[in-house]
């Protein structure tokens, strides 16, 4: 891993207007390019908030963002070229087919022609959907939803990738060929921010991970590191109960 | 549905508004039971004056039994007729001798007759013609009615006048021999529509209807177009078109093109209806008007007031239920409001000062420029330029709103 952060986080806060707390207080954080970072949290922990303001849907209270040596603040159409997005919800429109949404959201990367139809093709092709291309999605199961939702993300080639919840309420085939995709594209060098409440799963995949709460990070490092630090648990779940507890959250 | 609908309502309001005027110029659809009392001059002229103006189908008997007045209350009283007209017993022998009378006093006047014994006598008391009508009839139809009634017993009361007077006369007067024709009427009435085509255009339910419901059909592009901006907004959609490297006044500018073809598809399918369809029940032919151009401009302002207004609502609107609910109404408020279901004429003050806000009131009016008066471009302008500013401002609020309070669902 390179020693030059592709993010660079610092003390960015988030306030709602009208709320007590600040949704996100003061976090700081580094993430290398070729990492795959897992934020997790309990609900209301703050990683949506984290995830859309580095996403630039809207800024900060206060702090600063630096994407790829982009400065949020002054640049975000360029970053936005960078990153790819893959929402918690199935951002899809359900009364397109599956390849009608791709060519919709390439279009929206300025992606045309047989560059576009090449790209959905191939990637139609990896996450097994070729047959189900011209469907409408409102047919679709969920993990195919998943599938598509993913590419969406992907077709234009970012440098990093945002996935909130990518594999929330699937079947465990289509969890298993996102997330060997999400390996082997970080192979290539793609880096990958990823939110979970999956521990296992997060435990598996991601370099590093940052548990998150109330709007603070109270715990970073590589899944091992933190187990390490509490060799009472075995796992990261129970690792992820013990800092933040076992209250519910709303 | 978007486009099937509309022309379905065109279709059928424009047979009811044609049978409504028709009712009152040539289809005799609505009966009205003649209850004739009078057995004279004056029923009969009354009676056929009903026939001779083709609005109404007169009928005097039931079941083979010639009505009474009690039967033709009670037939109205039930709903069974509209109207029932009872001309009393002794109309037309009241109605004489008082015009007797009154030509016997004014030749009086002349030294013709004993002016002593004339003005010594007095007028009989009038007779009233009794008209029953159903309560559900409208204000107007009654008033037109009325004036039909009235119309033809003030003809008949003249013709006897002239009449009476001419006889008096040549009693009087042994030498004097009335002239063949005694009176010839000074004024005729000749309807014109003052219209900036060479030909005028005759106004019609078409004419005023197809362009009424098309304005409606595309204001009520809020529906789906609301439904749609929040479900996008539901589901995800909008939270990653919003990450993507497109600002948000192109995506705002892709919807506005999509739902503008729409309304001019919507649109073109309704014009056409007006000319090939509605002809084939029997209703008049639309005519576009003298400017095609000045048409698809006005039709092009109106189609973005209304994208820019389901935009806005579908953006502020926090629920399905929240926009569906007051887009539609909003709409029919702004349409009742703006003169497309009662003419603005016919509005209180306060109601026709409300309407000049309206922009289905400026669609309207634009629309009725080019297809009751003929105009052009120049004719429109002031009102596209209106919708114009509606749809900046809406667009602008959208913009504003989203940016502020909805920047991320």
């Amino acid at each position: 891993m390179s020693q030059q952060p592709i993010i660079e986080i610092r003390e960015l806060t988030k306030i709602y207007k009208g709320a007590e707390e600040p949704a996100v207080n003061a976090i700081s954080l580094d993430i290398f390019p070729n990492e795959i970072f897992g934020l997790l949290g309990p609900n209301g922990a703050g990683k949506t908030t984290t995830i859309s303001i580095l996403c630039g849907l809207f800024p900060a209270t206060s702090g600063s963002v630096m994407i790829d040596g982009i400065d949020s603040h002054t640049n975000l159409e360029k970053i936005k070229q960078i990153i790819g997005v893959v929402p918690q919800d199935i951002a899809l429109y359900p009364t397109l087919t599956g390849r009608e949404n791709l060519a919709f959201f390439g279009n929206m990367y300025g992606l045309y022609g047989s560059e576009l139809r090449d790209k959905i093709n191939q990637y139609l092709a990896e996450f097994g959907l070729e047959k189900h291309a011209n469907k409408m999605v409102s047919k679709y199961s969920g993990g195919m939803k998943r599938r598509v939702n993913l590419i969406a993300g992907l077709l234009h080639d970012p440098k990093i990738i945002f996935l909130d919840e990518p594999t929330v309420g699937i079947d465990v085939q289509s969890r298993l060929v996102i997330l060997e995709y999400l390996k082997e594209i970080n192979k290539k060098g793609v880096t990958i921010i990823y939110t979970s409440h999956y521990m296992e799963e997060a435990e598996h995949l991601c370099h590093r991970v940052a548990i998150i709460d109330r709007g603070n990070i109270i715990s970073l490092g590589k899944p091992k590191e933190l187990l390490e630090g509490h060799p009472e648990f075995k796992n990261l779940e129970n690792v992820f109960i013990h800092l933040t507890g076992k209250d519910m959250r709303d | 549905m978007l486009f099937i609908m509309p022309v379905v309502l065109i279709v059928i309001s424009s047979l009811m508004q044609e049978f409504g005027w028709s009712s009152l110029t040539k289809d005799p659809s609505v009966s009205v039971l003649f209850v004739d009392n009078d057995q004279d001059s004056l029923g009969l002229k009354i009676k056929n004056g009903f026939k001779g103006s083709e609005s109404f189908f007169v009928i005097d008997s039931l079941n083979h039994r010639p009505i009474t007045a009690e039967v033709a209350k009670n037939a109205v009283k039930k709903g069974e007729y509209l109207i029932a007209i009872v001309v009393p017993k002794n109309a037309t022998s009241t109605m004489r001798a008082n015009v007797r009378l009154s030509v016997a006093k004014t030749l009086a006047g002349f030294g013709m007759g004993d002016p002593l014994l004339v003005n010594g006598m007095s007028f009989r008391d009038s007779v009233d013609v009794v008209v029953y009508f159903d309560p559900t009839v409208k204000k107007t139809f009654k008033n037109a009615l009325m004036s039909s009634v009235r119309e033809n017993y003030y003809k008949f009361q003249t013709d006897w006048v002239f009449k009476t007077f001419n006889q008096e006369i040549a009693l009087q007067m042994p030498m004097y021999h009335p002239p063949k024709e005694a009176f010839k009427e000074v004024l005729s009435f000749k309807e014109v529509f003052p219209s900036y085509r060479v030909v005028e255009l005759i106004p019609n339910a078409t004419q005023h209807n197809v362009p009424a419901w098309t304005i409606f059909a595309m204001f009520f592009i809020v529906i789906p177009l609301t439904q749609s901006l929040i479900q996008e907004r539901e589901g995800g959609s909008l939270f990653r078109l919003l990450t993507m490297p497109v600002p948000y006044m192109t995506l705002l500018m892709g919807k506005v093109g999509v739902y503008l073809m729409v309304c001019m598809v919507q649109t073109v399918a309704m014009l056409v209806a007006g000319i090939l369809l509605l002809p084939l029940f029997e209703l008049p032919m639309l005519v576009l008007g003298n400017d095609i151009l000045g048409l698809f401009v006005m039709t092009l302002v109106v189609a973005m007031a209304s994208v820019g207004y389901g935009l806005m609502i579908g953006t502020i609107a926090k629920t399905h239920q929240q926009a569906a609910s007051f887009g539609s109404i909003s709409v029919i408020i702004l349409a009742a409001m703006g003169g497309l279901w009662v003419p603005i004429y016919l509005m209180p003050p306060f109601m026709r000062s409300m309407s000049l806000i309206s922009p289905l009131n400026w669609a309207i009016t634009g629309y009725y420029s080019i297809f009751l008066r003929g105009g052009g471009l120049m004719q429109i302008a002031p009102q596209a330029i209106k919708l114009l500013i509606f749809f900046a401002s809406t667009i602008t609020i959208t913009a504003v709103y989203q940016k502020i309070k909805r920047p991320l669902n």
